[in-house]
């Protein structure tokens, strides 16, 4: 009995969430606009064009408007209606859907697109499930090898996303996503939503960059200005130092914390060409090329000089430690991913208004002389995509089931509704326009980093693959523990990248 | 004639033994069947394939696997940090969870106050420990670093977590602080068991409480002791839960144990296959040391 | 007085000559002994005391203060101020739900558990026939098993049978991950327990069924409660099963309650410290009422001895 009354009072206030989220639409059942095809598909063509360029020239805000989510959210038809979209079945048809929601507002806002499709679309039940971020990986694995894999769901590119691809869990879209409409995303994640020149996702996360927190307090107070290059970074290093500070909050037993100095190093000193060579193993690429020794010599000097905490291998970014040393103001800088904007913020925001900047990764001055691009950033431009695993028992491409994810993807995630509460909760989506509506000024200079970088590389340990990811992150923990060399942290990665290729 | 009526009878007797044992095990292997056996024969067969985990493809290698795993570093150094874990799990909780039965038998009724705090730590979930050790042990405001710098007079750092020779013993320290209660608990029930009798011939024998408990109850929890040191060896050696929180197998694999390199190849790496044979590998490893280990302690046990 | 004598009697860790000899000049150093012994067994106890109830405390205090004050201050500093929602937030995000479904899955497995594995004791401990040796070490073998293995192939069994995402799903898994350990231990629990018992049972007429619940099943009291607090403190937190063979939040338990306050990359510790402190205080209450009925099993056990 009991049980019952707390199953019905849980399911009450989902719905109540549910709803508070949703616009304001009728049921009924409408055909969704086929439109004329071809014409549309030159259109979406020339948009991406223009706004390729658009980026470039960091436009304002009517050039780069997303207009597919220029919704008329009216009260009679679909926020769908009177654009180019593949047209739904009005059978019955059940979707399952995994995200990791669980949190608010992620979680609100999210059950709240799935309500408005459901609302728009009768017919169609979206079975959303919320799966916990720390095992996520190891449930989907679970579930595909059942063959009870859901049919749209999340992860974070990369890797994995190519392996779900090749193991017959991700629909190819590139066809999908030229012929229809889709909100106007911006290019890095599109490219980061494609493997093997396949467009596989629908990003709807909401773009991460990684940048240098820092306290305003401090810096003021130790008379630094916002260092431009490398050489200015060390000497603020040094000066907090001297007084007393620790220069950075890093937490590296997660490891990919300490991954963001190596990264960012190696961008700095290479661009992006001595990680895509070390990627393919191909022309003398190696994890042991200049770029890499030199981010691994820089790192290791910084620990020498102790500008990283003590015992930094111990301290992990899961449990807030390293938030934890820039807010007992031991610490005066920290790179980090631009989710720590909205964390800081939510933990304390007269704190963080009067305390926090932050600033891009310093130029490298000697690599910018010899011509090597200063705006290649590190980042994730998709954050969560979906990607969608709809065929038929034989193999083939389940369409009806397709063309609804790709609705569900593209026009209720990633609409107005949804931004809105993204950007209000701290998320840029990835989406062109965006960049000119952010208020928080921290959040400003992560996407003008972001807008004007010539190409985002992903995390390495999202965008290797997995087996080489583990190596490349128990290398840092040996770089920060000067346990290794900067030559042997890249032999092993360049051993296990080749073992990797070898076995594809 | 009188004879095969006796042997009738010893066989009927054996029958019906056998059908009364049949009855009584008959849930137990019928469920450890389905949900245990089931899936180690699964995990013995996918250890022969070359197979990502979600793929309809699998490719079978026959040994292949198997021959990397005799060689794979990572795997036997892990198989190392794996019985350092064992070793020192039954020598720090099994004697002190001895002790602080023997405190609370001799004590009684009127020590339960001790009994109840000390058994807390079993009850926390492996979540809520891994993150108060990271927190106790950290190097910027933990106890241990904060006592330290105390006791040195300047700022000291005692990094528990974060160098590799360090993390594997601390996590052995957590271990035990998290399962000697258990083991408290399981003795405390052995003092239990021992019959009465025992214990008031002591007395009229003149022996004192000290003397019956070291003299007579742990010669007799001999078995209870042997079983409780199974436990705790085949326990270490396929732990997985708070190292994963706290550690993950880390800094740089130093706290790497089978289970945690298992769930990492087959969950994260895609590598089922190989996952699986390291399970695999890890389940012989496991069974032979535990019937070694049986083997060695009958014979002491007979004398 | 009385409780003076008690400790002179209860000399630990102390050598004593021998049985039975015990002088007048004896008795007095057996005494001082015996305080020492006495005292040093004290401290030791308070150490331990301090080790397993210092993060204890930690944990509940944390959990009333907001994270930004933990970070800021330190963890081992006292909530100022105290901060009380966190369980109100807790409470309002169907923690209740959480604990009922526990409690029925816990309760549910725990009873079986224990049937049946003082069933499979109760032959490998007193039988003799053939394959039980066979049986017994294939038992213990099974305890050797990582259970990450298990999962593809129970969430497999498990959407076959239609148990998917219920919580009649986690039913067979807890009791049959607990067996192999339960049956282990009640085996050699069942072993110490006399043969004449048994016997003399056996000439009153009780065959081997009554012989089991009259006789083995009250005198092994003290291990099924031993295995009861064992398995029902794993049961109760047990995450991998329940995470993966359940997805609806209305069938969710306890440890999944966590879930709730951590998200990609954000996560409220004092929060998840308050569940924490929620899920951990019925098990200590239980504790506290299960180790009197402890002691008063054995106490049984002993009239009847």
């Amino acid at each position: 009995m009991k049980k019952k009354v707390f199953a019905t009072f849980l399911a009450t206030a989902l719905t109540v969430t549910s709803i508070v989220g949703c616009g304001g639409s009728t049921s009924t059942p409408a055909p969704a606009a086929g439109g004329d095809d071809t014409a549309k598909t030159e259109a979406a063509d020339t948009t991406t064009e223009t706004s390729t360029e658009a980026t470039e020239e960091k436009a304002d805000t009517a050039e780069s408007t997303d207009s597919a989510d220029a919704t008329t959210d009216s009260a009679t038809g679909k926020q769908t209606d009177g654009k180019n979209l593949p047209e739904l079945t009005t059978e019955p048809l059940t979707i399952t859907l995994w995200d990791i929601a669980t949190e608010d507002p992620a979680k609100s806002n999210q059950e709240g697109a799935v309500q408005r499709f459901m609302a728009d679309y009768p017919n169609i039940t979206v079975n959303q499930v919320h799966q916990q971020n720390d095992n996520y990986k190891q449930q989907l694995v679970v579930a595909m090898s059942s063959g009870q894999a859901p049919n749209m769901y999340i992860h974070w590119g990369g890797g994995p996303m190519a392996e779900y691809y090749k193991s017959g869990f991700a629909n190819d879209i590139t066809d999908m996503y030229a012929k229809y409409d889709h909100p106007d995303f911006i290019d890095a994640a599109v490219a980061q939503s494609t493997y093997d020149g396949k467009m596989l996702a629908i990003p709807f996360g909401g773009l991460s960059g990684c940048d240098i927190f820092y306290n305003k307090t401090i810096f003021a107070e130790q008379g630094i200005e916002v260092p431009e290059t490398i050489d200015d970074l060390e000497a603020a290093c040094a000066k907090l130092k001297e007084a007393g500070y620790t220069p950075f909050a890093l937490a590296n037993a997660s490891k990919w914390t300490g991954s963001m100095y190596y990264m960012y190093l190696v961008a700095r000193h290479s661009g992006n060409d001595e990680f895509d060579a070390a990627y393919t193993q191909e022309n003398g690429g190696s994890f042991t090329s200049p770029a890499f020794i030199y981010a691994a010599e820089k790192i290791q000097d910084w620990v020498k000089k102790g500008y990283f905490p003590d015992g930094v291998n111990s301290l992990t970014a899961d449990d807030n430690q390293d938030r934890a040393l820039l807010y007992d103001g031991s610490a005066a800088m920290m790179l980090h991913g631009s989710w720590q904007v909205a964390g800081i913020r939510s933990d304390n925001e007269e704190w963080y208004n009067e305390n926090i900047g932050v600033f891009r990764f310093p130029e490298d001055s000697e690599a910018k002389a010899a011509g090597v691009p200063q705006n290649v950033e590190i980042g994730t431009a998709i954050g969560n995509g979906f990607s969608f695993n709809c065929f038929k028992e034989d193999g083939s491409v389940d369409q009806d089931m397709l063309d609804a994810c790709y609705v569900l993807a593209t026009q209720y995630f990633n609409d107005d509704t949804y931004n809105k509460m993204q950007m209000d909760s701290g998320n840029i989506p990835s989406i062109k326009g965006f960049d000119t509506q952010v208020d928080d000024p921290n959040n400003k200079v992560v996407v003008d980093v972001f807008f004007n970088a010539s190409n985002v590389q992903l995390w390495y340990d999202q965008y290797l693959p997995a087996s080489v990811t583990e190596v490349h992150k128990n290398c840092m923990t040996e770089l920060f523990g000067l346990e290794k060399t900067p030559e042997e942290i890249g032999q092993e990665q360049d051993e296990a990248m080749q073992k990797a290729i070898a076995e594809q | 004639m009188d004879k095969s009526n006796n042997m009738g009878l010893a066989q009927a007797k054996a029958r019906s033994t056998a059908k009364a044992a049949t009855v009584f095990l008959l849930p137990a292997l019928l469920l450890i069947t389905i949900f245990i056996v089931y899936p180690v024969v699964d995990t013995f067969v996918i250890s022969g394939y070359k197979w990502n985990g979600i793929s309809a493809d699998r490719i079978f290698v026959g040994l292949d696997n198997w021959k990397a795993l005799l060689k794979d570093a990572m795997f036997w150094k892990s198989f190392k940090h794996n019985l350092i874990v064992m070793v020192f799990s039954i020598l720090l909780q099994i004697p002190i969870g001895m002790l602080l039965a023997t405190f609370l038998d001799a004590g009684g009724k009127k020590f339960n106050i001790f009994k109840i705090i000390w058994f807390l730590p079993y009850l926390m979930s492996s979540v809520a420990i891994a993150f108060l050790f990271i927190y106790a042990l950290a190097t910027n405001g933990g106890i241990i670093s904060s006592l330290a710098t105390i006791f040195n007079g300047k700022r000291t750092t005692i990094d528990l977590l974060g160098t590799a020779p360090n993390a594997l013993y601390t996590v052995i320290g957590v271990m035990a602080w998290q399962f000697t209660p258990f083991y408290m608990v399981y003795f405390i029930a052995g003092y239990g068991n021992i019959d009465t009798t025992i214990y008031e011939a002591a007395v009229i024998d003149g022996a004192t409480r000290g003397q019956y408990i070291r003299l007579i109850a742990i010669p007799l929890l001999g078995p209870i002791f042997k079983t409780a040191c199974t436990m705790s060896l085949i326990g270490s050696l396929k732990y997985f839960d708070m190292i994963w929180n706290m550690t993950q197998g880390g800094p740089s694999g130093s706290t790497e144990l089978m289970a945690t390199y298992m769930y990492k190849l087959s969950f994260q790496q895609f590598n089922m296959g190989y996952g699986s044979c390291v399970a695999a590998g890890m389940f012989i490893l496991i069974t032979a040391i535990a019937l070694l280990f049986n083997k060695v302690f009958k014979v002491k046990e007979d004398y | 007085m009385k409780g003076n004598h008690n400790i002179n009697d209860s000399t630990m860790a102390v050598d004593i000559n021998s049985l039975g000899k015990s002088n007048d000049a004896d008795y007095r150093i057996s005494k001082i002994k015996s305080r020492i012994a006495w005292t040093i067994a004290f401290i030791f106890a308070i150490i331990q005391l301090v080790l397993t109830l210092t993060p204890f405390f930690f944990m509940i205090m944390n959990s009333f203060r907001k994270q930004f004050d933990m970070l800021q201050q330190g963890v081992f500093h006292l909530p100022d101020p105290w901060y009380f929602n966190n369980y109100v937030e807790v409470v309002t995000h169907g923690f209740f739900g959480y604990f009922f479904r526990s409690v029925i899955v816990v309760a549910i497995s725990l009873v079986l558990m224990l049937i049946i594995s003082a069933f499979a004791a109760y032959p490998l401990a007193r039988m003799s026939f053939k394959l039980n040796a066979l049986i017994y070490a294939m038992i213990v073998a099974m305890m050797a098993v990582p259970m990450h293995v298990t999962l593809i192939p129970i969430f497999k069994l498990t959407t076959s049978i239609g148990f998917y995402d219920s919580l009649k799903a986690l039913i067979g898994p807890y009791v049959a991950f607990a067996l192999p350990m339960s049956v282990f231990i009640l085996t050699a629990f069942m072993k110490t327990i006399p043969r004449e018992i048994e016997e003399s049972a056996e000439i009153d007429g009780c065959n081997r069924y009554q012989n089991f619940f009259k006789m083995i099943l009250p005198l092994s009291k003290s291990g099924l409660s031993t295995l009861a607090i064992y398995n029902g403190v794993s049961m109760w937190n047990e995450f991998a099963f329940a995470n993966t063979l359940i997805i609806s939040p209305q069938n969710k338990t306890l440890p999944l309650a966590l879930g709730q306050f951590k998200g990609e990359h954000s996560m409220d510790i004092p929060i998840i410290l308050s569940v924490l402190t929620l899920s951990v205080l019925p098990m200590i209450t239980l504790f506290i009422v299960f180790q009197d009925k402890l002691v008063k099993g054995m106490m049984a056990g002993a009239v009847k001895g």
